[in-house]
């Protein structure tokens, strides 16, 4: 459940930020009020008349728009044909430029936006195309502005020069949500603040009356106790697989050193945009690091390729299984040996059976429950696609597996699966190099986290004796005594 | 795309088990190509007596050969989620190759390995386009085919060049065992590429390619090697056919005709491999073959005007391309 019966009254005029961590379900709510999502139960109520939006469009038209984290704009078309787009006024079909450029202009005088019309928005950085997206909306009698989190793509300066222009907004009677993982910029900005966990709002309140810690406190909260299978502490003096020293790489990491050992669950925990998939990617020969160095049991590990990389005993389950991981029209077998039709070829030419026999070992070694082998990757639920990735990775018996969230999108059973899967991995050796931003996942998976924050490494934590709260605390960059 | 929220399905069909019909239709649609040739071929046999005879038969069977050597490779490059429109030009270059060298050589063998020879390597240029410089195939292919078509203009002097010793047709023209030599090397090359595809590793690395580039990358494909050869077996089936065509004329003249490819996209496009990539098979290509050939024949048997052949082949392009866009948006 995304949203479980959240109440939120937002004034009009103010800036009113949700804050949560990653799944709390403050985007969730961003979409509903925006037309994206539709709620199962409950009521939306603007400008105090009940409304049913069946589409953005529908949002649109009663006065609500939304800036979403992937802008929707027409990169190789003008600012002007970019905020008019829809509604360019015309004549018998012909664009009325003079017109045209009366509107923008009075909605630009209007509401304080200063932008060149004739401006190619590809040209123009992140944070003006923004401002080009609001000025879409508020060309359509906005009177309600979303922003998903518009801060995560851009510098500190473009933050806070977004930052002016909401204040500019709210002045001038437009109601701004701002949905936010920077709690800096939520307090700095935001008049009202509601606080959601789980799907829940935990409260609202002014924003005056929060500091960043007492929001950290709100937002962690306690958990519920999911049930984690046991793991066994990896021996001290069991040897190092993965050693990365003061790895680089320039806007995505920094400075990141680390080891992972036989039989270790090690997790890089943080905000979504901290750098964890990115380092992950460099480990498995997708992306190069500018500078640093990777040892794999001893020896120099640089893989040009992910090829390479799984040459050298290196497996990962990538972030995204339906993008990057499945090819979802072929079969379950196929998927699961795509990487090792080596092994089961004589001089290229496949043997079925060898290649069959070992894709049904993985298949049960996995636990894929109720599907075939031969049924198409797209027939399967979310958890057997997963459970097909790790099969694919357990065939060629790595000594380093990455797991990039290895439990998004599955359901509760599933995740538990994987969760057994992942600790027995490891029971027989097999070191992991986990990514998640799931903190009940982290803490109860790991056996030491490692948080990264803004490309490095913000601390590591042992996580027999770690709190949610520490782990917040250092993935918000606040030290302990501020929590305490 | 649902299947996140969708159950696990128990068939290996992987449709929706609940509703017999859209079972029936995606076997319809999966084999359909089939079921409408046939029915075209019992159709034509009743309302014909010319049609079902080993003449006309074995003819639309010569025919069609060269057509189905190049859309047997053809279908490996759609599987890879690319065009090749190059394979007029090569065909067209292994025809004055081969014919040239067979008066030079009189070597049969000699001549026709040439032919095959100079697919690979204008294959390979191709290959080397679009998987190091990353050009969508499509504008490659069209590009290099005015290289190539150029380089035809060149060796032949713009002439007509003749094989003057008709000894050489025979090597198309000969018929051992019932059909045409022509025709039986075509259904080696299909069975060859049928094997490519399905039962070795570079056939799935083509299927891996084609349906997610990504996901084949991080799976350990190497995505610009994989594509790199499948441009080469495109060129070799093309030489191969043009080498055949140099032998069943006994003539060879450069021209810039693209309607080689394009008979070949059709017979590949008709029987149902996705330009998508990802999805398709040789067989298919086979039948789209001969689903044209029949449609073909059938219009001249009745001596119906070939103007309407056209537009009834051009809407059929439209329906099988309709077909995989519906199966498409099913998952």
């Amino acid at each position: 459940m995304a949203l479980d019966r959240v109440s939120v009254a937002i004034e009009q005029g103010t800036i009113h930020a949700l804050v949560g961590e990653n799944g709390a379900g403050k985007s969730t709510l961003g979409k509903l009020i925006a037309g994206v999502h539709r709620p199962d139960g409950g009521e939306l109520r603007i400008a105090d008349a009940a409304v049913d939006l069946r589409s953005p469009k529908d949002a649109i038209d009663l006065g609500v728009a939304m800036v979403a984290q992937e802008l929707s704009l027409i990169g190789t078309r003008s600012v002007l044909d970019n905020v008019l787009l829809g509604m360019e006024p015309s004549r018998a079909g012909v664009v009325d430029m003079a017109a045209a450029r009366a509107l923008f202009d009075e909605v630009s005088s209007r509401y304080g936006v200063d932008l060149d019309p004739t401006e190619t928005v590809g040209n123009l950085s992140v944070a003006q195309q923004q401002r080009v997206e609001i000025m879409r909306g508020l060309a359509r009698d906005a009177r309600v502005v979303i922003m998903d989190e518009p801060t995560a793509r851009l510098s500190h300066d473009e933050s806070s020069q977004l930052m002016d222009s909401l204040r500019d907004l709210a002045r001038r009677g437009v109601t701004v949500i701002f949905v936010s993982h920077f709690l800096e910029e939520v307090l700095a900005v935001a008049d009202r603040i509601t606080v959601l966990r789980n799907g829940r709002v935990i409260r609202t309140s002014a924003a005056a009356d929060e500091t960043r810690e007492t929001l950290v406190e709100g937002i962690a909260g306690r958990r519920l106790d999911a049930a984690y299978p046991a793991r066994r502490a990896a021996a001290a003096e069991s040897p190092v697989v993965l050693s990365v020293r003061n790895l680089t790489r320039a806007g995505e990491y920094e400075d990141v050193s680390f080891e992972v050992r036989a039989g270790e669950i090690v997790t890089l925990a943080g905000l979504v945009g901290a750098g964890r998939t990115e380092v992950v990617q460099s480990v498995f020969g997708s992306t190069r690091p500018d500078s640093g160095e990777m040892w794999l049991n001893g020896d120099r590990h640089e893989p040009a390729s992910p090829h390479d990389a799984l040459g050298s005993a290196v497996a990962m389950i990538p972030e995204s299984r339906r993008t990057h991981g499945l090819l979802m029209s072929r079969p379950v077998s196929e998927n699961v040996s795509l990487p090792h039709l080596r092994r089961f070829a004589r001089r290229g030419v496949l043997r079925r059976n060898a290649e069959l026999s070992d894709v049904s070992v993985g298949v049960d070694q996995v636990g894929l429950t109720g599907a075939s082998v031969d049924s198409p990757m797209f027939a399967l639920s979310g958890g057997n696609q997963q459970k097909t990735l790790f099969a694919r990775s357990i065939l060629g018996t790595p000594q380093l597996l990455i797991a990039d969230e290895p439990t998004r999108g599955v359901d509760v059973g599933a995740k538990r699966a994987i969760y057994d899967l992942m600790v027995d991995l490891a029971a027989n050796g097999t070191a992991i190099l986990a990514v998640s931003s799931e903190i009940d996942e982290v803490l109860g998976l790991s056996h030491r986290i490692l948080v990264m924050r803004e490309g490095r490494i913000a601390g590591e934590l042992d996580a027999a004796g770690a709190t949610d709260r520490e782990l917040m605390a250092l993935a918000f960059g606040l030290t302990e005594r501020e929590l305490a | 795309m649902t299947a996140d929220a969708a159950p696990v399905s128990v068939g290996t069909e992987g449709g929706s088990p609940d509703s017999g019909s859209s079972v029936w239709m995606r076997r319809f649609t999966e084999y359909g190509i089939i079921w409408i040739t046939l029915g075209l071929f019992v159709f034509l046999s009743i309302s014909s007596r010319s049609f079902l005879t080993g003449a006309n038969l074995r003819n639309i069977v010569d025919q069609q050969s060269l057509i189905v050597i190049g859309g047997a490779a053809m279908t490996l490059t759609l599987i890879s989620g690319n065009f090749d429109i190059s394979i007029s030009s090569i065909y067209i270059n292994a025809t004055i190759l081969t014919a040239l060298l067979y008066n030079a050589t009189e070597s049969a063998f000699v001549s026709i390995l040439a032919g095959v020879a100079l697919g690979a390597v204008f294959g390979f240029v191709n290959g080397w386009i679009v998987a190091k410089l990353g050009i969508n195939s499509f504008i490659a292919t069209l590009a290099t085919s005015f290289v190539f078509f150029g380089i035809a203009f060149l060796v032949s002097d713009r002439s007509i060049i003749r094989v003057t010793d008709r000894d050489f047709s025979q090597i198309a023209r000969g018929r051992d065992f019932i059909l045409t030599n022509a025709s039986w090397i075509a259904v080696a090359v299909v069975l060859i590429f049928w094997f490519v595809l399905e039962r070795t590793t570079f056939g799935r690395h083509l299927f891996a390619v084609g349906g997610n580039a990504e996901a084949a990358t991080l799976a350990g494909v190497r995505v610009p090697r994989t594509l790199i050869a499948t441009f080469v077996l495109t060129g070799v089936a093309a030489g191969l056919a043009g080498a055949l065509l140099a032998s069943k004329t006994l003539s060879a003249q450069p021209s810039d005709d693209f309607s080689y490819v394009f008979a070949v996209l059709t017979a590949v496009i008709i029987g149902g491999t996705s330009i998508a990539g990802g999805e398709g098979a040789v067989w298919r290509t086979v039948a789209g073959a001969f689903f044209i050939a029949l449609l073909t024949n059938g219009f001249n048997i009745h001596q119906i005007d070939p103007i309407i052949q056209r537009l009834v082949q051009g809407a059929v392009i439209l329906l099988a391309v309709a077909a995989d866009n519906w199966t498409r948006s099913r998952q």
